[in-house]
């Protein structure tokens, strides 16, 4: 009786001390994929739709700058009118507060074999294409980074949470700020990736493409099976 | 019956299918070029500029801004190519003559002859290559250009995908006196001063980049929360058990 009465209370004892370490070990586990390695943000439809914007322009439309002007200095019709443009100055840094990102040190981003764009090689770094334009010329200018590492979250981790109207600075070698807004953030396919759209013509605007990794994780190819796109144009 | 229809939407299926499958192949060469232009070598412009050049077959459509330009005087600007050029923009060496500035024909070897002309109105054949009238001038010293549909041979199509053409904008105020002049004639038309035509600014058209770009290595992805989310939850569902069992066996010791 009194063995029966042991051994089950030797039983009840390591039962007990499983319970404890299946409830913290679980519990751990749970807390965890809700916490801090959350999956990335991605945007929603509405940040996708192009934002109603005003045709390119250099200055806010006014009643003096219309073609019928008396000043006669209207320019000729075939000259495209093109918005702000800056002079060429490699990016030394990004800003957006919004999205709480501030990067220094953007590194020089070169193709691959196949013409695709290369991540930068610090997870810590955000990356310019450097055959392209630079931020605030004609043209689309292209800065890049890692959405995380293989540990945790990277510098572009919250670009899917990014909003229209939102304002990105970035900071150029000569020492000028080149500010732009967002006009809309989407989510392309990598497979059915609309590179026209992405790194085509800008149509007289000098616009930004902010680019990270978003949509499901393929363990099998180590890679995110989409990408988010920013498209924004330069204010000032 | 069922096999004969299946016979039938295959065929039917690949008679959908091929059209596309041709406009595929035929558009292989087709994409997004830019060219970011930069000053001359020894010619001193402060200038610069970016060129997008899109092909559809053997038909380019054209943006190109500029600043930094001598105001109010015509800009020639052109797609340069040559099979024996060096499909690049001329250095300092280039100087034949070794008169200290680039000049056309110092250009030749670099980037080639005329192929395109990047005029606002008419003709864009090299013929116009000196169409004085018909080029930007550039008010304030910038130049908003956008011309679509341009027919090229499908030799220059292809060279200007293969990152072969040039983009070159002329017209180089040396003296600073904020007109073409000068006693040396151009090399392309002694009508014109050197001023008139030596390439200002120049720029290599190149591929945009293509496809998208591999910037995760998945450390916050989904899955990877998922999986944790299950195992957690399955050890807190054996928790559930073993901890009944463990206030069962407290029970019966009472
Ligand atoms: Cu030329």
């Amino acid at each position: 009786m009194s063995d029966i009465t042991k051994s089950g209370g030797r039983r009840g004892s390591i039962a007990a001390a499983v319970t404890v370490v299946l409830l913290v070990v679980g519990g751990f586990l749970v807390a965890k994929s809700f916490s801090g390695t959350d999956a990335p943000p991605q945007p929603d439809a509405a940040q996708s739709a192009p934002s109603v914007t005003p045709a390119p322009s250099s200055s806010p439309p006014s009643p003096t700058s219309s073609p019928t002007s008396a000043t006669g200095k209207t320019a000729a019709p075939s000259t495209a009118d093109f918005g702000p443009i800056m002079g060429p100055s490699a990016p030394v840094s990004l800003k957006i507060p919004s999205i709480g990102v501030d990067t220094k040190g953007i590194v020089d981003l070169g193709l691959d074999k196949s013409g695709k764009l290369q991540a930068p090689t610090d997870f810590g770094r955000a990356g310019w294409y450097a055959n392209g334009p630079t931020p605030g010329e004609f043209g689309p200018a292209v800065i890049g980074a890692h959405v995380d590492s293989k540990s945790g979250p990277a510098v572009f981790y919250r670009l899917g949470s990014l909003k229209k109207g939102a304002t990105v600075s970035v900071a150029r070698k000569d020492g000028s700020t080149a500010r732009f807004v967002v006009d809309r953030v989407a989510r392309y396919s990598k497979a059915d990736f609309p590179t026209m759209t992405v790194y085509g013509d800008t149509k007289g605007r000098a616009e930004l493409r902010l680019i990270t990794c978003g949509g499901a994780f393929d363990q099998s190819t180590g890679h995110y099976v989409d990408n988010i796109v920013a498209f924004a144009h330069l204010t000032s | 019956m069922r096999t004969t229809s299946k016979i039938a939407s295959v065929a039917l299926g690949s008679a959908v299918l091929l059209p596309f499958l041709g406009a595929g192949v035929a558009q292989a060469a087709d994409g997004s070029t830019m060219a970011t232009l930069r000053p001359v070598a020894l010619n001193g412009v402060k200038g610069s500029g970016t060129a997008m050049v899109t092909v559809n077959g053997t038909r380019i459509d054209v943006t190109m801004a500029a600043n930094g330009l001598l105001p109010d005087a015509p800009h020639a600007a052109h797609i340069h190519f040559g099979a024996d050029a060096r499909h690049e923009c001329p250095v300092a060496g280039d100087d034949a003559k070794g008169d200290g500035t680039i000049n056309t024909t110092d250009g030749g070897p670099a980037y080639g002859p005329i192929v395109v002309s990047l005029t606002k109105t008419g003709d864009t054949s090299p013929k116009s290559g000196l169409a004085v009238d018909r080029f930007d001038t550039a008010p304030g010293g910038k130049i908003n250009y956008e011309r679509g549909s341009i027919n090229v041979s499908s030799g220059v199509a292809q060279a200007i995908t293969e990152g072969k053409a040039v983009v070159v904008v002329h017209g180089v105020d040396h003296n600073n006196d904020g007109k073409y002049d000068g006693t040396t004639k151009s090399d392309l038309d002694p009508s014109l001063p050197t001023e008139a035509t030596d390439p200002a600014i120049c720029g290599v058209l190149n591929a945009a980049p293509a496809g998208g770009m591999d910037t995760g290595a998945g450390g916050t992805s989904t899955p990877n929360n998922e999986g944790m989310l299950l195992l957690g939850g399955g050890l807190l569902m054996a928790a559930v058990g073993t901890g009944a069992f463990t206030a069962r066996k407290a029970r019966n010791r009472v």
